[in-house]
């Protein structure tokens, strides 16, 4: 399939300010693409831009074969074909619900119009609202009227501005694989921005991680999760907590000190896994020790699945600084023991079904994985 | 309100026999003025006031920052001047004609076509050049306060910036736009000065003649009820309109698009505006400034002294006596879980709506009897006769006064209170502070400046007020407005220009102190945005 969107080294500035620098991101025809990132970082500013809403200062924003979008040739909203939903859903309150989904098709003919509306009442189940105005209906119901509205002009790309944040955290999930349902049933190519990542993982085929202005990453969920690019994508993501630690270069194998235990780098694993090299602060380790100094500082993501207890009698090496519940069980926060400032850490994530005391001192073990590395982190 | 069903009472019970022979001779043609004034004006106000807001809202119109500001100014130019001003401009014997004349040699009026002013359309037009700025005010506060993310919606589903301008912001800006039509079709049923000069015969000339020319009160109280169904009609299409405004987002998206004007489209809107502005005020206030240059000298300042004066105390007493009532009233509904505690601040408001002139014959009605009343009950007590003392000294003015304006000094004071959050009236008793403390301590600080601006509009509207003045003052009692209307009417406003300057400068006071509010608020959500 060919790429409906294509951006490259797209740079926007509002008052003198980069809001985004040297974009590239490329979208196939049916893909749905979540956006995320933290807020401020330009995300609904490149979907305004997207959208026409925002004039690019340098690069190329090409949608489908016929609109091709730079600093010098313009286009304007309306002449993109590009739908779009907005946070607080934007529906016009003077108008009712048919009066809103028509509003994008008044232009054509009275049957034209009904085979297009009745089927998307149908499909979003408004049948019964349509003389109703926006402020009579639910938020969920909203929500439905303006993917409607959206979709009635038959849009090429639909672009979603943190469409769930005003829906109740119960229906929220519900409505979100309902929607990709329908999105997916129409083969409709849509991008969605959300500060949320569980929405990306619930209703995205693919994630971009945005940072200041930047895509640091884009891929499938799972393959970012499993090799983030770059810390600021783990650290976004929530994907573990970081773990100081300091590698030692010895003759028959290399290895990484850390505040709970030393891990000897056995080389077979990682050769036919290697970490891979997205950006310029992810390494790929063996390739990184066999350059680097002895003693550098370095950054371990640890993940909590790969945290164990060791039984009770070991020598402690962490101390429980904070508990809470979850679903998971307990979860905990621990603070190392070690008086090293190069080793130590107060904010490692674990999880367990024992219950342990505040300021009690237990031993953990990291289990044998890929491990993933950075240098230079700033969480 | 009491006098005003009086008002209607005495205008039902005169004797039908005067009424018919009114409707029979001069009231159908009032009518057919007062209807076809009321249509011209709102008509021209909604196409100056719209047009210039959407131009200053919605482009980059060169000159955007002053003409913002520069468009409210004719509010301050009580219609009257204008009419005088213009008059004296561009009738025959004016300037402007004896250059077209000296120009092209012509030598009589039969020679060329010249319009007059002072006819119905000329009344219209200096009423709308005065009364637009409403219209332009509340229409740029509806745009600026409508969610843009609505604009751009529609222009995601293929409507141009000008299609999306008129299907979605003006349609949503109406009852903005309604209730301002409705302001400025008040405003014009309350005229009187200058339909009066331009001998253009409506309701509110027939009151006055029918009761200063013919004493006749019964027939004056009976065209004062008519005049008042008309106004009954405005006060329901506001009512109307303001029940539609309830739609509004809850953090409305401000940052706006503004549409990128070619060169012809430039000069047209720069030219719209300019000239409205022009028209409006800053021509007729150059005129005024020329002629008080020419004409003023010392003894004129010093002529103008007590007239100064009693106008000063007139709106001094009116200003602190509406404004104390309506924090009165204010705080009433705020604190008092009564149900009908919003009734008597709705009440008072409905005096904006009544003209002077009607509200004066209000006065008359009612104050007259008591007066007469009084002095009997002080004759059978063998006192002196107090002689008039309600309807025939200021105190009926002020008391005019106070019904007419209880409307904008309630308006303003209830938009500072409802600015407080309801927690500030709980936080107090949780600390153990009475109601007074509470009102004392941290309600009435905390509404001073509503108090303030309430205060300063009512001052500078009891300045300019000049109908109910003329038919309430005592003997001998000038204030600078009823000055300034008696020169006009004498055709020597010459000798009043440093007066008129005077009431215009006052009127500008409120104007410049509320735009700089606004331009202070619009400046912080500016940086809330950013």
């Amino acid at each position: 399939m060919s790429d409906l969107l294509e951006i490259h080294q797209l740079s926007v500035k509002l008052q003198n300010k980069v809001i985004l620098s040297d974009v590239e991101l490329s979208l196939q025809a049916g893909d749905i693409l979540g956006l995320v990132g933290p807020s401020g970082c330009g995300k609904t500013t490149l979907l305004n831009v997207i959208a026409g809403f925002i004039e690019p200062c340098s690069g190329q924003l090409t949608i489908g074969k016929e609109i091709k979008v730079s600093a010098d040739n313009m286009i304007a909203p309306e002449h993109r074909n590009i739908g779009m939903i907005f946070q607080g859903y934007a529906l016009f309150p003077h108008l009712t619900v048919e009066a809103n989904i028509r509003f994008g098709i008044d232009k054509l003919s009275k049957q034209e119009q009904a085979k297009r509306i009745d089927p998307l009442l149908d499909l979003l189940k408004l049948g019964e609202l349509t003389q109703r105005y926006p402020h009579e209906l639910s938020g969920g119901q909203q929500q439905r009227v303006a993917i409607a509205r959206a979709l009635a002009p038959q849009p090429k790309l639909l672009l979603l501005d943190e469409p769930f944040s005003n829906i109740d955290a119960r229906l929220r999930n519900e409505l979100m694989i309902e929607i990709r349902q329908l999105l997916k049933h129409l083969n409709m190519t849509a991008i969605f921005v959300t500060h949320n990542k569980d929405e990306v993982f619930t209703f995205a085929d693919k994630i971009a991680v945005m940072h200041q202005g930047n895509i640091l990453q884009t891929g499938l969920p799972s393959a970012v999760c499993k090799q983030p690019g770059s810390w600021q994508v783990a650290d976004f993501l929530q994907l573990g907590s970081w773990l100081p630690v300091v590698v030692q270069v010895l003759e028959q194998s290399n290895s990484l000190i850390s505040a709970i235990g030393d891990f000897v780098l056995e080389k077979t694993p990682l050769k036919n896994d290697p970490i891979a090299e997205v950006h310029s602060d992810s390494i790929e380790i063996e390739e990184f020790i066999a350059g680097s100094n002895q003693n550098e500082s370095l950054q371990l993501l640890i993940k909590p699945q790969f945290i164990e207890l060791c039984k009770s009698d070991a020598p402690a090496n962490v101390q429980v600084e904070h508990i809470s519940i979850t679903e998971q069980g307990y979860h905990y926060l621990l603070s190392s023991l070690s008086r090293d400032n190069c080793l130590k850490f107060d904010q490692l994530s674990f999880y367990t079904d024992v219950l342990l005391t505040i300021g009690q001192q237990i031993k953990i073990a990291i289990k044998s994985h890929d491990f993933v590395v950075f240098s230079n982190i700033n969480p | 309100m009491a006098p005003v069903l009086v008002m209607l009472f005495g205008g039902i019970s005169a004797s039908t026999e005067l009424f018919t022979h009114l409707w029979q001779t001069v009231l159908p043609d009032y009518i057919a003025n007062t209807l076809l004034l009321g249509v011209l004006v709102v008509l021209l106000s909604l196409i100056f006031g719209v047009t210039a807001a959407a131009i200053i809202f919605h482009t980059n119109v060169i000159g955007k920052n002053s003409l913002r500001w520069l468009l409210m100014l004719p509010l301050a130019m009580p219609a009257y001047l204008v009419a005088y001003l213009y008059t004296d401009l561009f009738d025959y014997a004016g300037p402007i004609q004896r250059a077209l004349r000296e120009w092209f040699s012509w030598q009589s009026p039969a020679d060329y076509w010249f319009f007059d002013i002072r006819t119905l359309p000329g009344a219209a037009l200096i009423l709308s050049l005065v009364l637009f700025p409403y219209v332009y005010m509340l229409a740029r506060t509806a745009f600026e306060q409508q969610d843009q993310t609505l604009l751009k919606a529609s222009r995601t589903l293929g409507l141009s910036a000008q299609q999306s301008f008129f299907k979605i912001a003006l349609p949503l800006a109406r009852p903005a736009i309604a209730v301002a039509a409705s302001l400025v079709l008040m405003e014009t049923l309350a005229d009187f000065a200058t339909v009066q000069y331009f001998s253009v015969n409506t309701l509110t000339t027939a009151i006055y003649d029918t009761w200063l020319g013919y004493g006749d009160l019964a027939a004056a109280n009976a065209l004062a009820s008519v005049l008042m169904l008309f106004i009954l009609f405005a006060v329901i299409a506001e009512q109307k309109a303001r029940a539609g405004q309830r739609h509004q987002s809850h953090s409305p998206d401000k940052n706006h698009e503004v549409a990128l004007l070619n060169t012809v489209q430039q000069v047209f809107a720069c030219g719209f505006c300019w000239l409205l502005a022009i028209g409006g005020f800053i021509l007729p206030f150059s005129l005024l400034i020329i002629m008080a240059l020419e004409y003023s000298d010392v003894e004129q300042l010093i002529a103008l002294l007590p007239t100064g004066k009693n106008s000063l105390e007139v709106a001094f007493y009116a200003a602190t006596i509406t404004s104390f009532i309506a924090l009165v009233l204010g705080l009433y509904r705020r604190m008092c879980r009564d149900r009908w505690r919003t009734l008597p601040q709705q009440i008072s408001g409905f005096g904006y709506a009544i003209p002077g002139t009607v509200l004066a014959m209000a006065m008359l009605a009612t104050f007259g009897p008591l007066d007469h009343w009084i002095n009997n009950l002080a004759e059978i007590a063998g006192m002196q006769e107090p002689g008039l003392i309600l309807s025939g000294s200021i105190f009926g003015i002020i008391f005019a006064f106070v019904v007419r304006f209880a409307a904008i000094a309630n308006g303003t004071i209830e938009s500072g209170i409802n600015q407080i959050p309801h927690s500030v009236d709980f936080a107090p008793p949780s600390l153990g502070a009475g109601l007074a403390k509470t009102l004392h301590k941290v309600h009435i600080p905390l509404l001073k400046p509503s108090i303030l601006v309430a205060w300063l509009l009512v001052f500078v509207e009891a300045m300019k007020e000049l109908p109910a003045v003329l038919l309430l003052r005592p003997f001998n009692f000038e204030t600078l407005s009823t000055q300034i209307y008696q020169l006009i009417s004498d055709e020597m406003l010459e000798q009043g220009a440093l007066g008129a300057i005077l009431i215009v400068l006052f009127g500008l006071l409120p104007i410049i102190f509320l735009n700089k509010n606004n331009e202070k608020k619009n400046n912080k959500n500016i940086e809330e945005n950013t």
